[in-house]
C-alpha cells in the first residue's frame, strides 16, 4: 500500500500519534550498469580524421567496383532490334493492321553480329509503356487456381476475365489473358537455329507454383480475344511462356525471356529473324523490341551501376580531398573552448 | 446532508446505507475490461484515424495490399496498451485485495474480535495497536492513554463524505443525553484517516465513519488528468502536419489518377477499364492512395513512446544516485509521462522551508526583555549571561521560559530510561521545548489536561482550559492555563511578530523587540514572539462559552472560532522573541548554481518573513550579493502604494533587463494579492523579466497562482516543494517535485516526482531531464523518418505504376516494417548519451539546447523529413536502374528498395547514434540479420508471394553490389553534412562531444566542492544593518554580504564571465523564443 503517513493526532484532548513520517523504507536500488545507464560505450565522433578516411576508402571501393561492373557490362554484347515500326504495312493503319485477322503478319529482318557470342545466349522481348504494373492488371490473377486443379472455381480476383458460360477461365485474369503472342525464328548463315524454349522460367514457378495437373479451360474463348492462346493440352506447369509472363514487371519498360540459342555466334554471322508481329502495342503507342545477349556476373548489360559507383565513388574522393584543403587552408582546433563560450550574442547553430 | 453513525448498533440502519470497506482502485472488472479498454483507446484521434484506414481496407476494390497489414499492427498495438493496462490494474486489484483482507480487530459488545478490513462496517468500533494501518476513517474513543475517555453509545453527525483532508466539523450526542445539549464538537483533529499508521500509542480504538471508497483519502483518489508535455504537443502538432501533407499528396495523386485513368489507362486494352463505373468511381484512385498513404503517420509511435517514457521513468526510480541514505527513500517517478519535461524546465518555483532547508530547527538566539542573547556565540544556550539569569530566576526570563515550555502542542513522553522524548507535529515547537528543557525547565508531562512542568526540581503544575490553535492566517497559537498553585489563568501566546506585536498592551515598548525580529530575521533565522496575559476569572468564562459555542458550529467553524480567539488575544505583555535556525540542506547553494547556470530561473515562494527569505536567498546562490545582484522590493500598505511601487519596479527591470545584471524582484502576499487582483498585466510583464524573484508570506492558493501565471505565459514551470502546503502548487505546475521530508509525504505523494533531497534536483534536471528530452527528440522524429521513407517510395512508385495506386511492397513487408524492421534498434537508443552526465554537469548552459526545443521543432523536423525524401529517391533510383530490364520482376524490386531502406535506417541510426553500448550493437546488426532471416524463412513458404525471392537475390552478386550502392549514396552526403557542420559550424554539444574525445574538460571550472554553509560562519561576517528606506526605488543588498567572501572560487576571471554571461544569454534567449 502506498499510505505511510501519519496525519494529525489523534485523540480529543491530549492523545498521541507521531509526527515522523520517515518510516525506513530503505529500498535502496539496485545497482547494475544497465540501471545506472552506466554501460560501457564507445562514443563516435565525426573528428576529421574518421571523416576524411571514411571517403578515401569509400573512394577506394567504389571506383575499382565501378569499373569492375563498367567492364562486365561492357563484355555483355547485345544486339537489340526494335521492329514494333518496320513490321507495318504503309496502307493501313497500325492498329487496324494488328486487330485484322486476315492481315499477314510476319516480317523479317537482318541482323549483324558486331562481336563474337558466346553461348547461351539469351532471346528477350522488351514492351515499353506497357504498365504490368497497373493495380487492375497486377491483382488480376488468381494464384491458388494456377498451382491447384480443385481451386479453379477460385476467380474471385480475376475480373473482368474470370468465367465465361462454360464456366471458369483457367489461367484467369487480365495477366494471362494479356500474354504475349510474338514469335520469332532465326536463321543464322542460311541455317535455322533451334530456339531453346525449354526453363526459360523460374524453376520454383515452375515446380510450386504453377501445377503440373492444372491444364488450361476455357482460355480466350470469350468475345474478346487478348494475347496468346495455349495448348490445352500441355498442364500449366510446362506453358513456360505463361509463367515467365505471370511474373509481373515492376516498371513500365521490362524484358521478358524468350528463350535461349545455346550454340555461338561469330563476328559478322548474319542472323535472319522472322518475327510474327502479333502483340497488339500500337493502340497505346507501346515499342517492341527483340534483344540477342550474352550474360556477365551482374547480369545483363547495364551500365548504370557502374556508372553510379564511379560517379559515388568520384564525389566521395572530392569531398576526401576538399575536406582536407579546408582542414589545411582553415585549421580549426576541435573541442576548442572559444567555441564554447556561451556569451556570443549570435544564436546557436 | 449530513450523515448519521450509530455507534455500535447493529440494528442500526446505517449498516445498510453506507458502503462496507472494501476499497478497490481497479479501473476495470474482467468483464468490462474489453469494452471499456477499446473504448479508452478508440478515444484518441489517432487510434480512431488508424480504425478507419484499417475499415476502409476491407474494401478489396481500394486495398493496395493485404487488409492484415494495417490491421497486423493496431492489434499488436492495441494488445501491448491493452496488456499494459491490464498488469497495472492487476497489480492494484492484488494491492486492494492484500489491503482488504487485511486483520482488524473489531470491538463487538465488548469483545474484539478479528475480521477482515474489508468487513468493517459504518459505526463499528475499530481496535488498533501500535504501528497498524488504519482501515478506513476513524472518530478516535479511547487510547491507551489513561486520561482518553470511552464513549460507548451515541450518534456521530458528520458531513457527507468529501475530500478534504483538513476539515470534518462533526458533533458526538451521547445516548441516554445525559444533559440535553451535551454535543460534543469533532474536527478533524478527533479523527485518524485511512492508510495512517497509528504510532507512539499503544493502542487506539474509533469508530467508523467513512469506509471504503468513500473515506477521505479514497474521495481524494482518483484519475490526475494526464499531463501533457511540450514535447509530446510539439509531436502532436508534426503528426498534424504530416497529416495535412499527406491528404494534399492524396489530392493531388488522386486527381492525377483519374486523369490517367481517363487519358491513357483508356488506350490500354490489357487493363480493360469499363466504359462506365460505378457512382464512385472517381473516389477509388484517391481512396487508394490514402491507403498507401497512411503508413506515413507511424502506427507505432504512440507505443515507442509509452515504452521509452516508463523506460526512462525506470531509470529516474533505480539511480544510485539520487537515493537519500538519510531517510532511506529513492526518487521515484510517479508520473512516467513526462520526462522529457525535465528537460525543457524554464521556471522552478521553490519552497523554502524543508525544500532548500532541512527542517531541522535549532534554537539559536533569544531576545528577552531587551537583551540579547546568543548574539556573540551564535547559540543562546550556551550564552552565560542566559545561564545566570536562569540560575538567578529573574522573572522575565523564567517567565519566557515557561511559555516557551507550555504555549505548545508538544506531549512529552517518558521512555524507559528516564529521559522526556518529545513528540511534536510543529518542528518549531519542538526545538522551543527542547531548549526550555536545556535551560531546566522541563515539561515533564502531560495527563489529561494537566501539565506538569519541572524547574529545576520544582514540579508546577498547570491546568490546560483551551488551546487557541496555530492557522496559517492567525499566525499565532495561545493556549489558556489554570496554574495550580494560585489558581491565577493565563493566557500564553507565541506566533509571529506582526501577529503578536499588535495585539501588544498599550503601555509596552515593541520597538526593541521588532528590532531583534528584523535583525533575526537578517540573519536567515526563524523568529518567534512570546507574549502573555493574566486573565480574570469572569472574563475567561464569559469568553469560554463564547468559544465552546464556535467550536461546535459546523458552518464556518474555523472563522468564527479565529474570530473569538481575537477577544481575548489583545493586551498582550510581549516577553521576548525567541529565533530559530533552520540549516540550508547539503549542496542546495551548488544546485541552484548549477541550474540557474543552466538557464533555469528560480522563484521561491514561502510563508516566511522577507527577511529571512531574503538571507535565505543570499546563502543560497538565489540571488547574486551586490554589486552584481540587485533587488526590487514590491511593497506598500495601500493599494495606490502597491501599485506605485509595482510601476517603479517594472521601470527598473525594463532598463536593467538588458544590462548583464541579476535582479530579482521580492514581493510579499499582500502586494502579490492586490497585484494579481488589479494589476496583473503589469505583474505579468514584470514576471516575464524577471529571473529571479522571492515571495515571502504566502499562502498555498497564491503559490499555485503564480505557478498558473508563469504556466498562462507558456512558460514550463517545475514546483517543488515538501509539505501539505506546497501540494497545490505542485499539482498546478507542468512538473511537480515532492521532497519527501520530514513534513510528511504529503507533497511527494501528489507530485510528479519525488526526491529525498533538493540536490537530487540538479541530477533530475540535467541528467534525466536532458537525456529524455534528446532521446524521444530522436526516437519521434526518426519514427517519422521510417514512415516517410517507405511511403515516399510508394508514392514514387505510383508514377511508374500508372497512378493506379499499386503498392510495390508485399503485406508482409509493409506490417513488419513498422512492426519489427524498423523499431527496435530506435527503441535502443534510448540508451544513447550524447555527453556524458559529468560534462553535462560541468556545463549545465548545455540544457539551453532542451528548453529550447532545439532537438525537436519544425526545422529539425523538416531535416528529417528532407534526408527521407532523399533516402527514398536513392532507394527508388538506384532499385529500379539497377533491376532493370530482364531484372524488374516486381516482388525482386521491392526486395531490393525494402532491403536499402533496411540498410539506410542502420545506418542512420548509427550515425545518428553518439556512444554505442553493447546493447545498440546487439540491436542495430541484430536487426539487420533479423531482417534477412525474417525474410528467409517468408522465402520458404511456397505459397507466399515471396516465394524464394530472398535466396535468388542474396545469390546475386548484383543485389550486394545494389545495397552497398544504395548505402553509400545514401550515407555519404548525410555524413559529409553532418561533418561540414560538426566542424565547422558546431553546436555547442559537439563542441563539449570534442572536448570530451580530447579528454578532460575545456574549462578548469574547479570542481565546485560541496562547502559546508552553515548560518554559524557567515554570522561574523555579517553586519547586521537596518533596511534602508522601503521607498527607495530598489534596495542595495547587503554590501558586506557572506555571500561576496563566500564564493571566492567566483573570482577566477574565466568562470566569473562564464557564469554571468550565461544568464544573460539564457534569458535573452528564452524571451525571444517567446516572442516569436
Amino acid at each position: 500500500m502506498e499510505g505511510k503517513e501519519t496525519h494529525g493526532s489523534v485523540g480529543g484532548a491530549s492523545t498521541s500519534s507521531s509526527s515522523s513520517a520517515t518510516k525506513k523504507q530503505s529500498k535502496r536500488p539496485k545497482y547494475s550498469r544497465f540501471s545506472q545507464q552506466e554501460l560501457p560505450a564507445c562514443k563516435f565522433i565525426v573528428t576529421p580524421t574518421v571523416v576524411i578516411s571514411t571517403f578515401v576508402a569509400i573512394a577506394i571501393v567504389f571506383i575499382p567496383l565501378g569499373l569492375a561492373s563498367l567492364f562486365a557490362s561492357d563484355n555483355v554484347v547485345e544486339i537489340v532490334h526494335r521492329y514494333d515500326d518496320l513490321c507495318l504495312p504503309e496502307s493501313s493503319t497500325a492498329v487496324q493492321h494488328i486487330q485484322s485477322k486476315d492481315s499477314n503478319k510476319t516480317c523479317a529482318a537482318k541482323l549483324a553480329v558486331s562481336k563474337a557470342m558466346k553461348g547461351p545466349i539469351f532471346i528477350y522481348y522488351q514492351l515499353d509503356n506497357f504498365y504490368q504494373n497497373h493495380r487492375r492488371y497486377v491483382k488480376s490473377r488468381s494464384d491458388k487456381q494456377l498451382k491447384y486443379k480443385a481451386d479453379a472455381d477460385d476467380t474471385d480476383s480475376c475480373s473482368p476475365e474470370a468465367t465465361t458460360d462454360k464456366g471458369p477461365i483457367v489461367p484467369c485474369g487480365l495477366v494471362a489473358w494479356s500474354l504475349f503472342n510474338d514469335t520469332y525464328k532465326f536463321v543464322v548463315q542460311n541455317k535455322v537455329v533451334d530456339v531453346n524454349k525449354k526453363n526459360i522460367a523460374w524453376e520454383s514457378d515452375r515446380n510450386h507454383k504453377f501445377g503440373s495437373d492444372v491444364y488450361p479451360q476455357n482460355f480466350q474463348s470469350g468475345g474478346l480475344i487478348g494475347g496468346a492462346k495455349l495448348e490445352t493440352s500441355k498442364p500449366l506447369s510446362e506453358q513456360e511462356d505463361l509463367i515467365v509472363w505471370m511474373r509481373t514487371a515492376a516498371l513500365p519498360t521490362f524484358r521478358k525471356l524468350y528463350g535461349r540459342i545455346e550454340g555461338d555466334l561469330q563476328v559478322n554471322d548474319n542472323i535472319e529473324v522472322v518475327v510474327e508481329n502479333n502483340y497488339n502495342t500500337y493502340s497505346f503507342g507501346g515499342k517492341k523490341w527483340l534483344i540477342l545477349s550474352t550474360t556477365s556476373w551482374i547480369g545483363g548489360k547495364n551500365e548504370f551501376i557502374g556508372i553510379a559507383y564511379l560517379t559515388i565513388g568520384g564525389l566521395c574522393l572530392f569531398l576526401a580531398i576538399t575536406f582536407i584543403l579546408i582542414y589545411v587552408l582553415r585549421p580549426r582546433q576541435l573541442g576548442d573552448p572559444s567555441y564554447l563560450s556561451w556569451n556570443k550574442q549570435s544564436p546557436m547553430p | 446532508m449530513k450523515r448519521y453513525v450509530y455507534i455500535n448498533d447493529d440494528e442500526s440502519p446505517t449498516q445498510d446505507l453506507y458502503c462496507d470497506n472494501r476499497i478497490s482502485n481497479r479501473k476495470y472488472t474482467v468483464w468490462n475490461f474489453l469494452p471499456k479498454n477499446l473504448w479508452e483507446q478508440f478515444s484518441r484521434f489517432m487510434n480512431q484515424y488508424f480504425l478507419l484506414i484499417a475499415c476502409l481496407q476491407l474494401w478489396s476494390l481500394i486495398t493496395p495490399v493485404n487488409p492484415a497489414s494495417t490491421w497486423g499492427p493496431l492489434i499488436f498495438i492495441f494488445a501491448v496498451s491493452a496488456s499494459k493496462e491490464a498488469w497495472d490494474d492487476y497489480n492494484r486489484f492484488l494491492s486492494d485485495k492484500k489491503a482488504n483482507e487485511k486483520e482488524v480487530w473489531i470491538v463487538k459488545h465488548g469483545l474484539k474480535k478479528p475480521s477482515r478490513a474489508q468487513d468493517v462496517r459504518v459505526g463499528d468500533i475499530v481496535w488498533l495497536r501500535e504501528n497498524d494501518e488504519v482501515p478506513c476513517d476513524l472518530v478516535v474513543l479511547g487510547t491507551s492513554d489513561p486520561q482518553g475517555l470511552c464513549y460507548i453509545e451515541g450518534v456521530i453527525e458528520c458531513p457527507n463524505p468529501d475530500k478534504d483532508i483538513r476539515r470534518f466539523d462533526a458533533n458526538l450526542r451521547l445516548f441516554p443525553p445525559f444533559i440535553d445539549n451535551d454535543v460534543c464538537p469533532l474536527t478533524i483533529k478527533n479523527t485518524v484517516l485511512q492508510s495512517c499508521y497509528l504510532r507512539n500509542t499503544e493502542w487506539a480504538c474509533g469508530v467508523a465513519v467513512y469506509t471504503g471508497n468513500e473515506t477521505k483519502l479514497g474521495m481524494s483518489r482518483g484519475i490526475p488528468e494526464p499531463k501533457l508535455t511540450a514535447m509530446d504537443a510539439m509531436i502532436d502538432k508534426l503528426t498534424g502536419a504530416i497529416f495535412v501533407f499527406q491528404l494534399v499528396v492524396v489530392v493531388v495523386l488522386g486527381i492525377a489518377g483519374n486523369v490517367w485513368k481517363d487519358t491513357e489507362a483508356r488506350k490500354q486494352w490489357y487493363v480493360q477499364y469499363p466504359k462506365e463505373g460505378p457512382w464512385y468511381e472517381l473516389l477509388v484512385i484517391p481512396l487508394r492512395f490514402e491507403l498507401l498513404c497512411s503508413i506515413m503517420i507511424p502506427i507505432s509511435i504512440k507505443v515507442s513512446l509509452d515504452l521509452v517514457k516508463s523506460l526512462y521513468a525506470k531509470f529516474i526510480d533505480w539511480d544510485v544516485e539520487m537515493f537519500d541514505q538519510e531517510t532511506g527513500s529513492s526518487s521515484h517517478a510517479a508520473n512516467t509521462a513526462i520526462s522529457e519535461d525535465l528537460g525543457q524546465v524554464e521556471y522552478i518555483m521553490t519552497d523554502k522551508t524543508g525544500t532548500l532547508t532541512e527542517n531541522k530547527m535549532v534554537f539559536r538566539r533569544c531576545c528577552i526583555s531587551g537583551t540579547f542573547y546568543g548574539n556573540e556565540s551564535g547559540d543562546a544556550l550556551k550564552d552565560v549571561r542566559l545561564q545566570n539569569a536562569v540560575a538567578s530566576g529573574s522573572p522575565d526570563v523564567i517567565r519566557f521560559l515557561t511559555v516557551m515550555a507550555i504555549c505548545n502542542t508538544v506531549i512529552p513522553v517518558q521512555s524507559k530510561n528516564g529521559n522526556v522524548l518529545y513528540k511534536a507535529q510543529s518542528q518549531d515547537e519542538e526545538a522551543l521545548v527542547q531548549a526550555a528543557a536545556k535551560l531546566h525547565m522541563v515539561l515533564f508531562s502531560k495527563s489529561g489536561n494537566l501539565l506538569e512542568i519541572r524547574f529545576n526540581a520544582s514540579a508546577i503544575k498547570y491546568e490546560v482550559l483551551d488551546i487557541l490553535e496555530f492557522t496559517s492566517d492567525r499566525k499565532r497559537m495561545s493556549v489558556v492555563v489554570r496554574d495550580t498553585r494560585d489558581d491565577k489563568i493565563f493566557l500564553l501566546s507565541k506566533g509571529a511578530d506582526e501577529a503578536i506585536l499588535p495585539c501588544a498592551s498599550a503601555g509596552q515598548q515593541t520597538r526593541t523587540l521588532n528590532e531583534a525580529a528584523d535583525q533575526y530575521a537578517q540573519l536567515g533565522l526563524r523568529t518567534l514572539c512570546l507574549a502573555w496575559r493574566e486573565l480574570k476569572e469572569d472574563e475567561y468564562q464569559e469568553w469560554s462559552l463564547m468559544f465552546r459555542e464556535a467550536s461546535s458550529t459546523l458552518v464556518d467553524r474555523e472563522w468564527r472560532i479565529a474570530e473569538v480567539c481575537q477577544r481575548l488575544e489583545h493586551d498582550l505583555e510581549v516577553l521576548g522573541v525567541t529565533a530559530i535556525e533552520d540549516r540550508l540542506q547539503d549542496g542546495v547553494p551548488e544546485t541552484i548554481e548549477m541550474l540557474r547556470r543552466a538557464g533555469i530561473n528560480f522563484w521561491m515562494l514561502t510563508g516566511d518573513k522577507q527577511n529571512t527569505a531574503i538571507q535565505i536567498a543570499l546563502s543560497c546562490n538565489f540571488i547574486s550579493p551586490e554589486p552584481k545582484g540587485q533587488l526590487l522590493l514590491i511593497d506598500g500598505k495601500t493599494e495606490d502604494e502597491v501599485c506605485r511601487s509595482l510601476e517603479r519596479v517594472l521601470l527598473t527591470m525594463r532598463i536593467t533587463s538588458s544590462e548583464p545584471k541579476d535582479v530579482a524582484f521580492v514581493v510579499d502576499g499582500w502586494a502579490l494579492e492586490i497585484a494579481l487582483k488589479n494589476h496583473r498585466k503589469d505583474f505579468t510583464e514584470l514576471a516575464i523579466l524577471s529571473r529571479t524573484a522571492i515571495c515571502c508570506r504566502v499562502t498555498p492558493s497564491q503559490k499555485a497562482q503564480l505557478v498558473e501565471l508563469l504556466k498562462s505565459c507558456d512558460y514550463r514551470t517545475l514546483a517543488i516543494g515538501d509539505g501539505g502546503n506546497d501540494v497545490r502548487m505542485i499539482q498546478q505546475a507542468d512538473i511537480g517535485v515532492g521532497i519527501s521530508g520530514r513534513e510528511g509525504l504529503q507533497a511527494a505523494r501528489a507530485a510528479d516526482y519525488s526526491i529525498g533531497k533538493f540536490r537530487f534536483l540538479k541530477r533530475l534536471i540535467l541528467v534525466h531531464g536532458r537525456y529524455s528530452y534528446n532521446r524521444t527528440a530522436f526516437l519521434s522524429q526518426y519514427s517519422f523518418y521510417k514512415s516517410l521513407l517507405i511511403c515516399f517510395i510508394q508514392i514514387f512508385f505510383s508514377f511508374i505504376s500508372g497512378v493506379s495506386g499499386t503498392s510495390l511492397f508485399n503485406s508482409v513487408s509493409l506490417m513488419a516494417y513498422n512492426v519489427f524492421y524498423t523499431s527496435i534498434p530506435v527503441l535502443v537508443s534510448v540508451l544513447d548519451k550524447d555527453l556524458s552526465e559529468k560534462t553535462v554537469m560541468q556545463h549545465p548552459q548545455i540544457l539551453f539546447y532542451c528548453q529550447a526545443g532545439r532537438l525537436l521543432n519544425p526545422s529539425t523536423f523538416a531535416g528529417w523529413f528532407g534526408r527521407s525524401l532523399f533516402h527514398a529517391i536513392v532507394v527508388f533510383i538506384i532499385s529500379i536502374n539497377a533491376f532493370a530490364y530482364e531484372k524488374s520482376e516486381m516482388e525482386e524490386v521491392a526486395m531490393v528498395a525494402l532491403s536499402g531502406c533496411i540498410w539506410l535506417q542502420a545506418f542512420v541510426v548509427i550515425i545518428e547514434t553518439n556512444s554505442f553500448t553493447v546493447l545498440q550493437h546487439l540491436a542495430i546488426w541484430g536487426n539487420l540479420i533479423g531482417f534477412y532471416i525474417i525474410n528467409w524463412i517468408v522465402s520458404t513458404i511456397p505459397s507466399s508471394g515471396m516465394y524464394t525471392i530472398m535466396f535468388r537475390l542474396c545469390s546475386q552478386p548484383s543485389y550486394w553490389i545494389t545495397i552497398f550502392l544504395i548505402v553509400g549514396a545514401g550515407m555519404g552526403p548525410i555524413l559529409a553534412i553532418k561533418y561540414f557542420r560538426y566542424t565547422y559550424t558546431p553546436s555547442k554539444i559537439n563542441t563539449l562531444q570534442q572536448a570530451e574525445r580530447l579528454g578532460g574538460p575545456i574549462l578548469s571550472l574547479g570542481n565546485i566542492d560541496p562547502q559546508q554553509r552553515s548560518m554559524e560562519k557567515e554570522v561574523a561576517a555579517l553586519s547586521i544593518t537596518q533596511p534602508k528606506s522601503r521607498n527607495s526605488v530598489y534596495e542595495p543588498l547587503l554590501s558586506e554580504s557572506p555571500s561576496g567572501t563566500r564564493r571566492s572560487f567566483g573570482s577566477a576571471a574565466p568562470f566569473e564571465f562564464f557564469q554571468s554571461q550565461a544568464s544573460r544569454l539564457s534569458s535573452s534567449y528564452s524571451r525571444n523564443c517567446k516572442d516569436n
